[in-house]
């Protein structure tokens, strides 16, 4: 029993890790625009069908091709936000929602279009796991976890040190004095769009790179998407990463208690736990 | 009028009958029955059963196109009509219903999912439409069908027998089978049980959901329990998941599953370590040497046909030679018809639709036995006969065995 | 032919009776619920099990779907009635979610993927294949009775206070009425009718599978009711006919449009409701219908 949880508890640092990547991008949209913008799944599935394009066509090693995963969604995110949303800024956050959700539909049949429905796979080859006494990991988990860390340090350290990355900051925390020290909202949430989808892309990525893609690949992780989002404080990119890291670890020790396929009712559990005991979310500091 | 008249007229009304008559190989009886005669073909184009739904459509529009080409059937072309179940209920209830109220057909054919089977089922007989199918699952033969179907792939009970046998004859003392949902997952489950708890071997079991895209969870928990042979029961989808979280998990004993889930496209998927070493069980073999089988070759040109393109041409032809000895191109013909032609072995052997269609217009009485095998339906619409073999992947390839 | 266009007359009327029920809970009382296929596939699946394994009378197993979903509804509300318009948003959409894992995964109760088949029609035996013309008739007389009553309820003070807490919420509180009351009863009278229509649905199909119930079907009620208007019952009729007209006919592109697959006419499909949806919040947020002002302000 003792050796089961804690391969659950490492299966689920491993997961929480990619799942706080689409997480931050979530909340970081969230923070600037001030609206969740549920398009997020789509986008996930568009890195994850990028960095396929670019691993099985161009023959591009895997940590090569989710820059193409991040460039990708981040560009459509833009596009996307531009040509749909923008719009319809003035609205209310509520129609902002509903508008994502349209445009997550439409990207998504889009993918489903040209590439049809079934699972496809990233070429690269099947390796036995590692294994460390009674327990053992996938090298493709160790990868994914390397590779959503320094995802996650290259963005924590734009949002510290760099100059667009502090204005950014600044327009999530007040926008109002931001623009008034000459930020430019437009070009501040040009960004945060780009980076947020541009990281969902990633975490679509890293999801397929262990499993398979497909169109949906993006929506079967969406709830515990939120989820990280929300259990850390919706608009704390520190949150996401500590949202994410919770729900993945929840979710896999839920194995204890539940069976497999209820995973997902987990998130939306620890949703509903949190927003009715600590709506701001745990490292949440603005109103709920 | 004058007796030089008459007899011109008579004349004239047979030898007229006569030249009709004469170049027909189908008797001609469709009292104001006009139009074409609407066949349908409801196949898995996309889903879990694509590998096989194109050429069940390839062999439906082949027997077709050869009955058409000598003069249709009952003096009327045949039309037929295929339609995508995506391998979903759901999606097939819609097209069953399309193909029922709008295009009117009379029979549907070789759908190949049980779950498919049970949504369609009550559709078509309840509009006196045929379902000739693949679709196992028992529960489909016990319901009030009234007739209305009849199946050629041997259900999922004998094919739970056949995993039990191969667990006894490879002295397993533990084994873990793992399913998808299906209509026939817990009764296969309960045969398998039966036939191998008394003999003292251990039995666990789970089922998953065939929407995931990892099974690491399941199969962490399966190795832990060491069994000594792992069911991957599912559809090509599934096992393609199943097999690679094995590899990782590097399970050591032997795997098993349905000959329908380790097909080429389940090593294309997988790719060939994982597929390695993989049990293909309750493969109801093609009658490889029938005479239908090697016609059903050079009729669509291919070397090797699996037993589902097999069914499907002999769905095709057993609903043309029913309606021809009935007289009728209904559904409710092709159902009070159907055993006439196939569990009769007093009658001339015929191995395709035309040889049949002639001897019938003679007044003769045929035996169809087909590709998928000698074709003879009980009462419920199972298969009686059906001979089963076992195959492994070996290097690549599905390898006959005996085991 | 015209078997096709009854049924497709047929889901019309349901879909509207599902967006009438969306318009009371988000129309009229302002929580948006993006979880209402959730509670379309808990009518049915009462009504679908009660007449099914118990044998229950029809007229039972639809008292019991409406009398099931709108106590499920208020049960919900409880939990969710002082979130704001986005925490809702997520919430009911989990919830939808939630419910349609437990139809896939409680097999004893529910039968899993394999769905429940056979549910009894009501008089199909005697019908025959007046069945179908006879349910789309009850089906309309349901509606017409469903839409009179609504719009009963909107000129009533509760549909007046019910609009009060759409606006503003704290302003009714202050004015001393009980919010978290008016909103678990408006939920249970918009559940009940969900559950309705999920119930008027699996007696006409016969058939229900957890696969039906996705998000998706959530979006076209959306667009139904943003199309048609939110908060005008008319509107909400409307707009879910002119869905499922456009839905149905885009599947006889399929002969127009040889050299796609089916699979590509329905990512079409899809694209073009998304697209329907922006386009509506964008030129007529208000819908197509809008609702009528009361008559005070129109001097």
């Amino acid at each position: 029993m003792f050796e089961k949880t804690l391969q659950l508890a490492l299966n689920g640092l491993m997961a929480g890790a990619v799942l706080a990547v689409p997480a931050i991008g979530l909340t970081m949209i969230y923070a600037v625009l001030r609206f969740v913008n549920f398009s997020v799944a789509a986008h996930m599935a568009v890195g994850a069908f990028a960095g396929y394009l670019l691993n099985t066509s161009l023959g591009l090693p895997a940590w090569i091709a989710i820059l193409g995963a991040f460039v990708g969604a981040g560009a459509v995110g833009i596009g996307s936000d531009h040509l749909a949303l923008r719009p319809l800024r003035s609205q209310s956050a509520l129609t902002l929602a509903i508008a994502s959700i349209a445009v997550n539909i439409m990207i998504e049949s889009t993918i489903r279009f040209f590439f049809g429905g079934s699972p496809r796979d990233y070429a690269i080859p099947l390796r036995r796991d590692w294994h460390f006494g009674f327990l053992h990991v996938g090298p493709q988990q160790v990868e994914n976890f390397l590779i959503a860390s320094v995802a996650m340090a290259l963005l924590f350290l734009f949002l510290a040190l760099t100059m667009t990355g502090k204005a950014m900051r600044a327009v999530a925390d007040n926008p109002m004095l931001a623009d008034s020290k000459g930020i430019d909202p437009d070009r501040m949430a040009r960004l945060a769009i780009g980076l947020g989808m541009g990281l969902a892309g990633i975490g679509g990525m890293l999801v397929g790179l262990d499993t398979s893609i497909d169109p949906l690949v993006g929506f079967r992780a969406i709830l515990s998407v939120f989820a990280a989002a929300v259990v850390g404080g919706l608009g704390s990119i520190p949150g996401a990463v500590v949202g994410g890291i919770a729900i993945g670890l929840s979710e896999e020790l839920s194995l204890l208690l539940l069976p497999a396929t209820y995973k997902s009712a987990v998130g939306f559990l620890a949703i509903v736990i949190i927003l009715t005991l600590r709506p701001q979310g745990l490292l949440g500091a603005r109103m709920a | 009028m004058s007796q030089r008249s008459l007899i011109t007229r008579r004349t004239a009304l047979l030898t007229g009958a006569g030249a009709i008559a004469a170049p027909l190989v189908i008797s001609t009886a469709g009292f104001g029955q006009t139009g074409p005669i609407k066949l349908a073909g409801l196949v898995s184009l996309t889903g879990s059963g694509s590998p096989f739904g194109p050429n069940n459509r390839i062999a439906h529009q082949a027997v077709v196109d050869q009955v058409n080409a000598a003069g249709g059937l009952l003096g009327r072309k045949i039309e037929y009509l295929a339609e995508d179940d995506q391998t979903n209920a759901e999606a097939g209830v819609r097209a069953a219903r399309k193909l029922i109220d709008v295009d009117k057909v009379q029979a549907i054919l070789s759908v190949w999912a049980s779950a498919v089977g049970s949504a369609v089922l009550p559709l078509c007989w309840e509009n006196k439409v045929m379902l000739l199918g693949i679709s196992a699952a028992d529960t489909l033969a016990e319901l009030p069908h009234q007739g209305y179907f009849v199946r050629t792939q041997p259900h999922t009970v004998l094919q739970a027998k056949e995993f039990a046998r191969f667990i006894l004859a490879n002295n397993a003392k533990s084994v873990y089978l793992i399913m998808p949902q299906t209509p026939f997952t817990e009764s296969v489950f309960k045969t398998i049980r039966e036939g191998v708890e008394p003999k003292g071997v251990k039995v666990a079991s789970a089922i998953i959901d065939n929407k995931k895209t990892s099974f690491r969870s399941e199969i962490d928990e399966m190795v832990r329990a060491n069994p000594d042979i792992f069911m991957m029961g599912g559809y090509v989808a599934e096992n393609i998941v199943m097999a690679k979280d094995l590899f990782r998990a590097n399970f050591k004993g032997k795997v098993m599953g349905f000959a329908y889930g380790v097909v080429p496209a389940f090593i294309d998927g997988a790719g060939k370590e994982a597929a390695e070493g993989i049990y293909s069980i309750a493969d109801p073999s093609p009658a490889f040497d029938s005479s239908a089988y090697t016609k059903l070759k050079a009729l669509v040109k291919k070397d090797q046909l699996d037993t589902f393109m097999c069914q499907a041409y002999d769905h095709a032809n057993l609903a043309i030679l029913s309606m021809a000895k009935g007289k009728d191109a209904t559904g409710t013909s092709i159902r009070d018809n159907i055993r006439k032609i196939a569990n009769n072995d007093a009658g001339v052997k015929v191995d395709n639709a035309l040889d049949g269609l002639k001897l019938i217009a003679e007044g003769k009485e045929i035996k169809y036995s087909g590709a998928s095998g000698p074709c003879k339906f009980a009462d419920n619409g199972n298969i009686i006969e059906v001979a089963f073999r076992t195959a492994q992947v070996k290097d690549g390839k599905i390898v006959q065995i005996k085991a | 032919m015209i078997n096709y266009l009854i049924a497709m007359a047929t889901f019309g009327a349901i879909y509207a009776i599902l967006a009438l029920g969306l318009n009371v809970m988000w129309g009229m009382a302002g929580m948006v619920n993006l979880g209402i296929v959730g509670f379309y596939a808990f009518g049915a699946y009462v009504s679908a099990l009660l007449t099914v394994n118990a044998h229950a009378p029809i007229a039972l197993g639809f008292a019991a779907a409406m009398a099931g979903t709108a106590v499920m509804a208020a049960l919900v509300t409880l939990g969710i009635a002082r979130l704001r318009d986005d925490y809702l948003a997520i919430v009911t959409l989990g919830f939808a979610e939630v419910v349609r894992i437990v139809a896939e995964n409680e097999i004893w109760l529910t039968r899993g993927t394999d769905g429940v088949s056979g549910i009894p029609q009501p008089l199909k035996s005697t019908l025959g294949s007046d069945f179908n013309l006879a349910y789309l008739l009850f089906c309309l007389i349901i509606l017409a009775i469903v839409l009179f009553m609504l719009e009963r309820v909107r000129k009533s003070p509760f549909g007046r206070v019910l609009r009060g807490i759409r606006e503003d919420a704290h302003v009714v509180a202050f004015a001393g009425k009980d919010v978290l009351r008016f909103k678990v009863k408006a939920f249970a009278l918009g559940g009940a009718l969900a559950g309705l229509a999920g119930a008027l649905y699996a007696h006409y199909s016969s058939y229900i599978v957890p696969e039906i119930y996705v998000p998706l079907l959530t979006i076209y009620i959306f667009l139904a009711l943003t199309a048609g208007g939110i908060g005008n019952n008319w509107g909400a009729v409307l707009g879910a006919f002119v869905v499922v007209f456009f839905l149905e006919s885009t599947r006889f592109l399929v002969g127009v449009i040889p050299w796609l697959s089916a699979e590509q006419l329905a990512a079409l499909r899809e694209f073009l409701i998304g697209l329907s949806l922006l386009l509506v919040l964008y030129f007529r947020p208000r819908g197509l219908i809008p609702e009528p002002l009361p008559r005070l302000l129109i001097r």
